[in-house]
């Protein structure tokens, strides 16, 4: 094999390793940094202050979306309130493994109130994406999803 | 001159300056290239394509247990409920992080492994994860989960497999190229993914 071959496969498996190791890093999209800083009990306790703004929130992440990684649930320390962070399909892909460590996220903000009717079939959709078992008699209060347009997050 | 007689590495003996003898070479040494990442890409596109009965990414294990219910749970410490029901579970007693998610829930989360427990009613569902290996990884590269340098990659890639096609579709000649059954088999190739359009969405 020539020594320019041999130059041009060593380039391509260093750009390669490179590129796997970029991807491996804590800091998914653009990271947090713009957005006003704010708890995930202050959002929800005054949630049309903050509609359609740039926030950025800090918790567990308690749930992860297990087939796309669209989208996770980070919950406050507390632990009783839970703000989702949805990205779009392949834009950005957070891991499985990503349950339980501490995590900031960062993205533009919304609600909305579900009727009892929506909250069962919201809940059934996130059952049968889990493929857990789910009754719909166990929903017995109409949810509110508290939502942020995912921009970036950075997982410890 | 297309003969029996071969060179050194195999090829037939053809003449050097023609357009079809570089197309060979080409299409030889840039087959041998890329023989490594096209079988990545389509072994994670078939994993890929059953994203809705299978997860391509992860193997992941569910089971519901039953323990004995913890009536009131918000006077045990942090330590004494992760104790409690780690011991219940057959799990560890100290996991990385528990969470009290509600009145009578807690979520305990293992390296791999995650509970969601209805303390009241004494049922948890334990949830093991695992990636699925080197499929993961097929995925991660065909999907471009990386972006940055191996989007440039995935590009350069994917030009080579047009110039694949180019030099493939005229690297023989007479009845087996493309003046032959070589058009009809393109034609045929062609056709398949536009009838499959007319069909799901025009028709």
């Amino acid at each position: 094999m020539s020594r320019s071959i041999r130059c041009l496969l060593s380039g391509c498996l260093l750009s390669i390793g490179l590129a796997v190791w970029s991807g491996e890093g804590t800091t998914y999209g653009t990271g947090v940094s713009a957005g006003e800083k704010v708890t995930i009990e202050a959002l929800i306790a005054n949630p049309d202050r903050y509609v359609d703004k740039l926030v950025q929130v800090e918790g567990i992440v308690t749930d992860v979306c297990p087939k796309r990684g669209c989208w996770m649930n980070i919950t406050s320390q507390a632990g009783e309130q839970t703000v989702r962070i949805k990205v779009d399909d392949g834009v950005i892909v957070f891991p499985l493994d990503a349950k339980g460590r501490h995590a900031r996220a960062e993205g533009k903000f919304s609600y909305r109130k579900l009727s009892k009717e929506e909250s069962i079939s919201y809940l059934q959709h996130i059952a049968e994406e889990k493929k857990q078992p789910f009754d719909p008699a166990s929903v017995t209060s109409e949810l509110t999803i508290y939502t942020l347009k995912g921009t970036g997050a950075v997982i410890d | 001159m297309f003969g029996m007689q071969s060179t050194d590495d195999g090829d037939p003996v053809v003449n050097r300056r023609s357009w079809r003898y570089w197309f060979r070479v080409i299409h030889r040494d840039v087959g041998y290239l890329i023989a490594g990442l096209t079988l990545i890409y389509a072994v994670s596109g078939l994993a890929v394509n059953h994203i809705d009965d299978w997860n391509p990414n992860y193997s992941i294990l569910q089971e519901q247990r039953t323990f004995a219910p913890i009536e009131d749970s918000t006077r045990m410490t942090e330590a004494e409920l992760s104790a409690t029901l780690g011991g219940a579970l057959d799990l560890d007693a100290t996991p990385q992080r528990l969470l009290r998610t509600g009145p009578g829930k807690a979520q305990l989360f293992y390296d791999g492994v995650t509970v969601e427990a209805d303390l009241a009613s004494g049922v948890a569902i334990v949830e093991r994860v695992s990636d699925r290996p080197l499929l993961r990884d097929a995925n991660f590269l065909h999907l471009n989960h990386p972006k940055g340098v191996w989007t440039y990659l995935a590009d350069l890639y994917a030009l080579t497999l047009i110039g694949m096609v180019i030099t493939g579709v005229f690297l023989l000649r007479g009845r087996q190229g493309l003046r032959g059954r070589g058009k009809w088999l393109i034609g045929v190739g062609t056709a398949l993914p536009l009838v499959a359009l007319w069909l799901l969405r025009w028709s």
